[in-house]
């Protein structure tokens, strides 16, 4: 029983690295930009294509495709800003939310048209790989996402309390004209905050790509629980982010095991209802605007 | 009065010709040839799959035209004639619809998917056309269907067949049955529930999950507290690739069926790869089942580069069987052709390339000698292990 619970908490937080890291890029963009981005999911596939192409075609593993995918999501997360988000700015919800949105089906499509709705899979030396500790075991190409978007999580941290352009990044989060006013450039801020965004969703993509098969609607199945993440961890905050995917994973990984197979998702959206009910501005509501 | 007698004999003529059939040849002429319908997914969800059953109906054709055509129709070739159905319900409607009308179509072959299947069905019925089909839903033998022809085993046969199956493994098996929770999986599994105190099996968990998981590590740790020896998966591919995967890791070294459809494409080993290995399935046609099946495979692997897979395969069958109806019909009048094909008793050559290696139809239009073969996956090909009859090779354990 101890050790059925143990191995419950242990698959939910593993996975949950993965929620996390697709969450805090979604609550990066809604805290600097405040735009809800609903395609961050088909970036996150997009990511995988890119590190399953690398590896089968140039033989380059998921991991080392990190450094491929993620300044190539950067990229194009500053262009995304720069061509589509900075046009809509300003103008309300809808359109804002109807950019994104379309984003989201016309990436899904085109890559239906691309690549076909076949799953695909790249075979690792670790991809079956676990470590066996006591009763538990730790599946290997799930512990080393683990362990890396926990990397990557804490160095956006560090990024945005101890650097210049990261410190104009919460300043424009605060208050956009008044950031403007005292010299910021806020197209640029904007821009670097929608690529890192990218960039964590190209890296939870690859980190992915040794125990996940790829497929255009790939994207849907992780970024349900992002947003979850994002709201229960209260809109904009990236440790809230961090906390609560952990959060979700656990919850979704103990409902499987203790209510039912089905039931993963009931006990993930009675949580966020009763958090909601509780602290309507979510976990770490208390320092939100 | 001469002039008026050149006209009876032309009349005469042509009603003779009308009499025999479009396909008969006049003085020398070349024999018209009997158009078939093909009406298969090449785009849209199921896309693969059914371009690689089109890929196979047009090498079944091949084969029957290269063999001299239907002798009794003076050598007539088969013309298949190919209609996208897109995986789309309306589409495969209308498609059938206009496929029929604007053709002179003697039969037709199709959908893969049961549910394509059902619709095609209807709109044959009500144009007197038939058709034959691979595909396994006990519905197309239902509601007085009469132009409508399954050679395979049904979908009720596969969950006994998998039951039995499981005898294989242990003589008491105890089986944890996971199933995804939308129509496919429910009906699947309750037949397997249904069925399983017969045939002596105990069903020690059966548990559904929401398809699409994010991560099978949790189901797969309830499967293993429940004391199963044996595993059975009503699956999609992405659920059951992250369900073998997890069981790999577990170390847990339970057998798992997974059942028909996605399971048995070779698709599915390129994709799990070697974990694939000792993996059980069940299917209504395998390419070792004799020697006509190995000697197509043979040629179909070495056109297409891989092996020819359940569907395409039975549809090679259905072509020779087409071809056999078309050849005591000596007509292409579907009508014809639809009774040649009801009294249809074969039990050798490529039509005869079933499971059981018989072929008759009862009046609802199921083959009497219908039944599954239990497959595995050994060393990247599928083989046949079950019944004892089909059995190619034995059962590999893990």
């Amino acid at each position: 029983m101890l050790a059925t619970l143990a191995q419950a908490v242990v698959n939910g937080l593993l996975i949950g690295g993965i929620y996390a890291l697709v969450s805090i890029g979604v609550t990066l963009i809604f805290g600097v930009v405040k735009i809800v981005n609903f395609a961050q999911g088909e970036f996150l596939m997009i990511g995988m294509y890119l590190s399953f192409f690398l590896a089968t075609r140039a033989g380059m593993d998921p991991l080392l495709s990190l450094v491929i995918v993620m300044p190539v999501m950067f990229l194009i997360g500053m262009a995304f800003q720069h061509v589509l988000i900075r046009r809509v700015l300003g103008l309300g919800d809808m359109p804002q939310i109807f950019l994104t949105f379309a984003l989201s089906v016309l990436l899904m499509n085109v890559a239906l048209l691309l690549f076909t709705a076949n799953y695909r899979t790249v075979q690792t030396p670790y991809t079956d790989a676990a470590v066996h500790i006591g009763a538990v075991y730790i599946s290997v190409a799930k512990l080393i996402a683990f362990v890396l978007a926990m990397v990557f999580s804490g160095a956006l941290t560090l990024f945005l309390q101890s650097t210049d352009i990261g410190k104009a990044m919460r300043a424009a989060a605060q208050n956009r004209d008044v950031a403007m006013l005292m010299g910021i450039n806020t197209d640029l801020v904007f821009a670097v905050a929608v690529g890192l965004a990218l960039a964590l969703a190209g890296a939870a993509g690859a980190l992915l790509m040794p125990f996940y098969p790829v497929y255009p609607a790939v994207g849907q199945v992780f970024v349900l629980m992002a947003f979850v993440a994002v709201v229960l961890g209260t809109l904009g905050n990236v440790t809230g982010a961090l906390i609560a995917g952990l959060m979700m994973g656990v919850a979704e990984s103990l409902g499987i095991q203790f209510v039912g197979a089905d039931s993963g998702l009931i006990v993930v959206f009675a949580m966020l209802l009763l958090t909601l009910a509780i602290r309507p501005s979510g976990l770490f509501g208390g320092r939100a605007r | 009065m001469r002039n008026s007698r050149k006209t009876f004999l032309a009349a005469a003529a042509g009603a003779a010709t009308a009499a025999a059939g479009f396909g008969t040849p006049i003085l020398g002429r070349a024999a018209e040839p009997v158009n078939i319908g093909g009406l298969y997914p090449v785009t849209g969800q199921l896309g693969q799959i059914g371009q690689g059953c089109v890929n196979a109906a047009k090498l079944a054709v091949q084969m029957v035209n290269d063999a001299g055509g239907i002798k009794s129709l003076g050598g007539a070739k088969l013309n298949l004639v190919l209609s996208d159905i897109q995986s789309d319900p309306t589409v495969t409607r209308t498609e059938t619809d206009r496929l029929i009308g604007s053709n002179k179509l003697s039969a037709i072959h199709g959908c893969y998917a049961s549910a394509l299947t059902l619709i095609a069905s209807e709109v044959a019925e009500r144009a007197k056309v038939p058709l034959i089909t691979g595909s396994s839903s006990d519905q197309l033998n239902a509601g007085g269907r009469k132009f409508t022809f399954t050679p395979f085993a049904r979908a009720s046969q596969f969950a006994q067949a998998q039951l039995q199956m499981s005898k294989l493994i242990s003589d008491k098996p105890k089986v944890a049955v996971v199933y995804e929770n939308t129509a496919f999986g429910t009906s699947t599994s309750s037949g397997l529930k249904e069925q399983a105190p017969g045939e002596g099996v105990d069903i020690v968990m059966f548990e559904p999950y929401s398809a699409g998981f994010t991560d099978a590590g949790p189901l797969v740790n309830k499967v293993r507290a429940s004391g199963a020896t044996m595993l059975f998966c009503v699956s999609y591919l992405n659920d059951l690739i992250l369900i073998v995967r997890a069981m790999k890791q577990t170390g847990a070294n339970l057998p798992i069926n997974g059942g028909s459809g996605g399971f048995v494409i070779p698709d599915f080993y390129k994709n799990v790869g070697a974990s694939a290995e000792g993996l059980l399935g069940v299917a209504h046609w395998n390419h070792d089942i004799d020697a006509n099946a190995q000697r197509v495979n043979a040629v179909y692997q070495k056109q297409f580069g891989e092996f020819l897979f359940e569907y395409a395969g039975g549809l090679v069958a259905q072509t020779f069987m087409l071809a056999n109806a078309l050849e005591r019909a000596a007509s292409t009048d579907p009508e014809k052709v639809r009774n040649a094909l009801a009294t249809i008793d074969v039990s050798s050559g490529y039509a005869a390339m079933a499971p059981g290696g018989k072929v008759k139809f009862m009046d609802n239009g199921r083959n009497v000698y219908g039944h599954p073969v239990g497959v595995q996956w050994q060393h990247g090909d599928l083989v046949s292990v079950f019944p004892k009859s089909e059995a190619r090779k034995p059962l590999l354990k893990a």
